[in-house]
């Protein structure tokens, strides 16, 4: 069941529960016109939601019952013994039908038409279906019993609670683990301890879920909020939603919902220029808008980009002196981020006329507020005619954060995993680094960033030279980019971070603390304030640049290879260019099935290369995250060593097919895996085949329930047969009939094994491999 | 009158903290710097599953830790919200005050005015009533700005 039908299922049933006693009072006194309109509510409110799902029953009932009662309401009914008796039926039928579409039956189609018939005026007299009302209150006993606690609410502070109990949980257990590996081997306390700690760890997942949601439930409405606007104001907006997998605080998830439709409101209407005035401006015609989310230690950073004509601080100035909120020679005096920032104060709208989309008297005065009521923080930045970034902080007062732990002047510290795009040595010849000014930049990838050591951050004096380092690449929410070097890069860590006290949290480089495995507190660097510290973040422009920058260099990556040793122990190579990321995971999230070895990660199932033999069961595994723009691999390795030049030729070898060659690489021979095979055998079994649209015949049973789950597996979308989605590939049942107008590619499905007569084209319904061989021949969307 | 104080040796004189404010005494063994943090905070420790600030007391009144030995025991002690182990020479013991003053008549010297909230009279002798504040706070507010 999918989230916002479980939200209507919860409040249906909460406010059934509400009525109930409502009910038998109306009951008692039908005239009570409190009790009334109560009712008169709750069959609105049902009419109302479920009108977003396709419950024709549900909505024909609750209608007929509002429709009923509205009469009483405004007088022109007597409520009689009748009339209650008929709408408590229509109410048990409601809640009857409720606690089915909880269990997800089908519900059938009609059987409501007598108590329908019921609640009118004229049906006085007839004999109340007696029979139903019977019928529906014993069934509604059997049912509700089991379903009644599928679903509660809670007050949030209630899980707050609980949740902090349980990361001090965490930090106790921790705390006795290290003790009793101190202590040594205890046999008699180490198991159960074991299994308190595996329970534990579940117990805090769970009660994490419980409060936390993708961001990605904010995410769903917008393109079509953008699509809409867009459409409405004549422009051409595009939207990039990225890091929807950060979670925040579901009550977070409500907070930020306003402002950030308001935002995107006005970026649309006064920011993003229509086609013709962007053509003259020399940009694309089609407007971009970015929203990035990132986890900052205890923050979550939102950041709304838009690349429109950027605010206009003349204007702005010009309406904090009518405001009265300065003289004008004092508003002059401002800097330009005082004068942006003057979009904040109340009543200080820039469009020129209040239109329809923007500008209805919410100002960016009430975001702010509303911001800064739950203890975030809102900024902005505008370069005139580059564009306009709104950076939204958001507190995350107790959270488990995925962390690195790092090492610097033999000190550890931590770093949010979420801030890290790559990891490199300093000593690989992928890495140069140059002195400009008094500033280091490194030149990694064809890109040259600036880079500073941790030491030096730290104010240690003399710090070893760059090079000898491992260069961490941080990528701040507003997308700049920079290299940390530390000494080394110890472990992935789950880290409970807990606030600093004002002394420490004084000095701008770290975000909170948290206590290690073995009992020590150790520092989360702030790593937003250490780019500001050392004025490492540069403002608008720099991200803009960078798709172009990536696509020249995509050739020349083509002849560089990471060298790695596989989990056998040989030496091996892959293409750079085939690698997004370097990742550590789990011995545990692996699974073992069908011959293939298969990891979940972060959400997604994905198939893992190079296991050959057995692995041991706990434990962590380095990985190659190979990624071919539309699908993901893994690869497993025993270690990353470093990436280097393929300057030699291939010598291709024959006896193993997924590799593509040797070479001479930094005078070793080394085997460089064919990326393109790997893809190749390992496609089906791996992730999401981006974009492409299955229609199914919604009407028909075996593929709702057969066809429909294999194709979603094999990473296809499926459109029902009624929706308008334009699919790539539409199924047809042998005695169904397709809709000639749709040009997409047809798989016709037959239920016998042979064809009936030879120029038969269809596909047996269970041939799995020539349907997804069918499939995988449409053209992609 | 009659509350208890915990005494402890401060740079070699003694003080007050008042007694229910401490939570308890510790011995602090390993303590993790923090960089670029004023000098009277030594760093982290750990606590029972607790981070704790550990404030150099006799930092914080702007004497050389160095040249005064400690016992590395603390008073743990909590301000809003944050806990913090105030570090001293030595811990000596808990008293019940005879009397309270809560002013100083005269200076005790520019280390010891502005963390001073009174004297404590105690059946050991006299001692100064410390303000934990001004302790976390570290040594005159100015200076540790312009760092």
């Amino acid at each position: 069941m999918d989230d916002l039908l479980a939200e209507f299922v919860a409040e249906t049933r909460e406010m059934l529960a509400a009525i109930e006693g409502e009910l038998v009072a109306w009951e008692a006194d039908p005239a009570d016109r409190a009790r009334l309109d109560a009712i008169f509510r709750f069959v609105h409110t049902v009419k109302g939601n479920c009108g977003f799902f396709d419950f024709p029953r549900l909505e024909q009932l609750s209608h007929a019952a509002e429709t009923a009662l509205a009469e009483v309401r405004a007088g022109r009914r007597q409520p009689g013994t009748h009339l209650v008796n008929a709408v408590l039926a229509v109410i048990d039928r409601i809640a009857e039908l409720v606690a089915m579409i909880e269990c997800g039956e089908t519900l059938p189609v009609s059987g409501d038409e007598r108590l329908i018939a019921a609640l009118e005026p004229d049906s006085e007299g007839e004999c109340l279906p007696d029979d139903a009302r019977e019928v529906s209150g014993s069934e509604r006993r059997v049912s509700s019993a089991p379903g009644s606690n599928r679903s509660i609410r809670l007050p949030v502070d209630l899980l707050d609670r609980l949740m902090s109990g349980i990361s001090d949980m965490v930090l106790a257990r921790n705390d006795l683990a290290r003790r009793l590996r101190e202590a040594g081997n205890q046999p008699a306390i180490d198991g159960p301890f074991e299994r308190l700690s595996g329970i534990l760890n579940d117990v805090r997942e769970g009660v994490t879920r419980m409060r936390m949601q993708r961001i990605e439930h904010l995410y769903n409405a917008l393109p079509r909020l953008v699509r809409d606007l867009s459409a409405e104001l004549g422009k051409q907006v595009m939207i990039d939603l990225q890091g929807g997998d950060v979670e925040l605080d579901r009550e977070m998830i409500e907070i930020v919902r306003d402002p950030l439709t308001h935002i995107l409101r006005n970026a649309i209407d006064h920011g993003i220029e229509t086609p013709s005035q962007r053509l003259a401006a020399g940009k694309r015609e089609i407007g971009l808008l970015t929203i990035v989310a990132r986890q900052a230690g205890n923050k979550i950073l939102l950041a709304i980009s838009d690349d429109g004509r950027g605010l206009d601080l003349d204007r702005i100035s010009a309406k904090a002196v009518s405001h009265g909120l300065g003289t004008s020679t004092q508003i002059d005096a401002l800097s330009h981020d005082q004068k942006l920032a003057l979009i904040f104060e109340p009543g200080l709208s820039t469009a020129e006329q209040v239109s329809g989309i923007s500008g209805r008297g919410v100002g960016m005065d009430v975001v702010r507020a509303n911001l800064e009521k739950v203890g975030g923080a809102i900024r902005v930045e505008s370069e005139a005619g580059q564009g306009t970034l709104f950076v939204l902080e958001l507190p995350l007062t107790l959270s488990i954060i995925a962390g690195l732990t790092v090492e610097s002047g033999a000190q550890r510290y931590a770093i949010p995993r979420s801030y890290i795009e790559e990891i490199a040595r300093g000593r690989s010849d992928a890495i140069a680094v140059e002195e400009l000014g008094d500033t280091s930049f490194v030149t990694f990838r064809g890109r040259r960033v600036p880079a500073i050591a941790l030491g030096r951050v730290l104010g240690a004096g003399e710090a070893p030279p760059l090079a000898s380092g491992v260069f961490v690449f941080v990528r701040l929410a507003n997308g700049d980019l920079f290299a940390l070097v530390v000494d080394r890069v110890l472990d992935n860590e789950d880290l409970v971070v807990k606030p600093l006290a004002p002394p420490v949290m004084a000095t701008g480089v770290y975000a909170g603390t948290t206590l290690l495995d073995d009992g020590n507190p150790i520092l989360m660097l702030d790593i937003p304030g250490i780019a500001a510290r050392h004025q490492l973040a540069s403002t608008l422009g720099a991200r803009r640049m960078e798709p172009v920058e990536q696509v020249r260099h995509e050739d020349r990556e083509n002849d560089r290879v990471i060298l790695f040793t596989d989990l056998a122990g040989r030496r091996r190579a892959i293409r750079l260019a085939a690698v997004a990321r370097i990742q550590t995971i789990d011995i545990a999230s692996l699974a073992h099935e069908g011959g293939q070895h298969r990891a979940s990660i972060e959400g997604m199932i994905l198939p893992v290369a190079g296991i050959d033999g057995d692995l041991p069961a706990h434990g962590k595994l380095t990985v190659l995250r190979l990624s071919d723009g539309m699908r993901e691999i893994l690869f497993a390795a025993s270690a990353v060593d470093d990436s280097a030049e393929l300057a030699s030729g291939l010598v291709p070898l024959a006896d193993d097919p997924l590799l593509e060659g040797t070479a001479l690489v930094e005078g070793t021979v080394t085997a460089v895996i064919d990326a393109h095979r790997l893809f190749g055998r390992l496609a089906d079994a791996s992730g999401p085949a981006l974009g492409k649209v299955c229609r199914l015949p919604s009407d028909d049973d075996w593929a709702q329930a057969f066809l429909a789950p294999m194709l979603r597996a094999a990473g296809y979308a499926i459109a029902s047969s009624e929706d308008d989605t334009p699919a790539d590939v539409v199924f047809a049942l042998a005695d169904g009939s397709v809709d000639p107008a749709n040009p997409a590619r047809v798989i016709r499905l037959r239920t016998t094994v042979e064809p009936e007569h030879p120029d038969d084209t269809s596909i047996y319904r269970y041939d799995r491999a020539a349907l997804l061989a069918a499939l995988d021949r449409a053209p992609g969307g | 009158m009659g509350e208890l104080y915990l005494l402890v040796q401060i740079g070699g004189r003694r003080a007050a903290i008042p007694g229910a404010r401490v939570q308890s005494v510790v011995e602090i063994d390993q303590i993790v710097p923090v960089p670029l943090a004023p000098r009277h905070v030594a760093g982290l420790a750990a606590l029972r599953s607790r981070a704790l600030t550990v404030i150099d007391t006799r930092a914080a009144l702007g004497l050389d830790p160095a040249l005064c030995d400690t016992e590395g025991r603390a008073a743990v002690v909590e301000l809003d919200g944050h806990g913090y182990a105030l570090l001293v020479d030595r811990v000596e013991d808990v008293a019940q005050a005879d009397a309270v003053s809560d002013r100083c008549d005269a200076t005790l010297g520019p280390a010891w005015d502005h963390v001073a909230l009174g004297f404590v009279e105690t059946p050991v002798g006299p001692a100064v009533l410390a303000d934990i504040a001004a302790l976390v706070a570290g040594q005159a507010p100015s200076r540790s700005r312009a760092a």
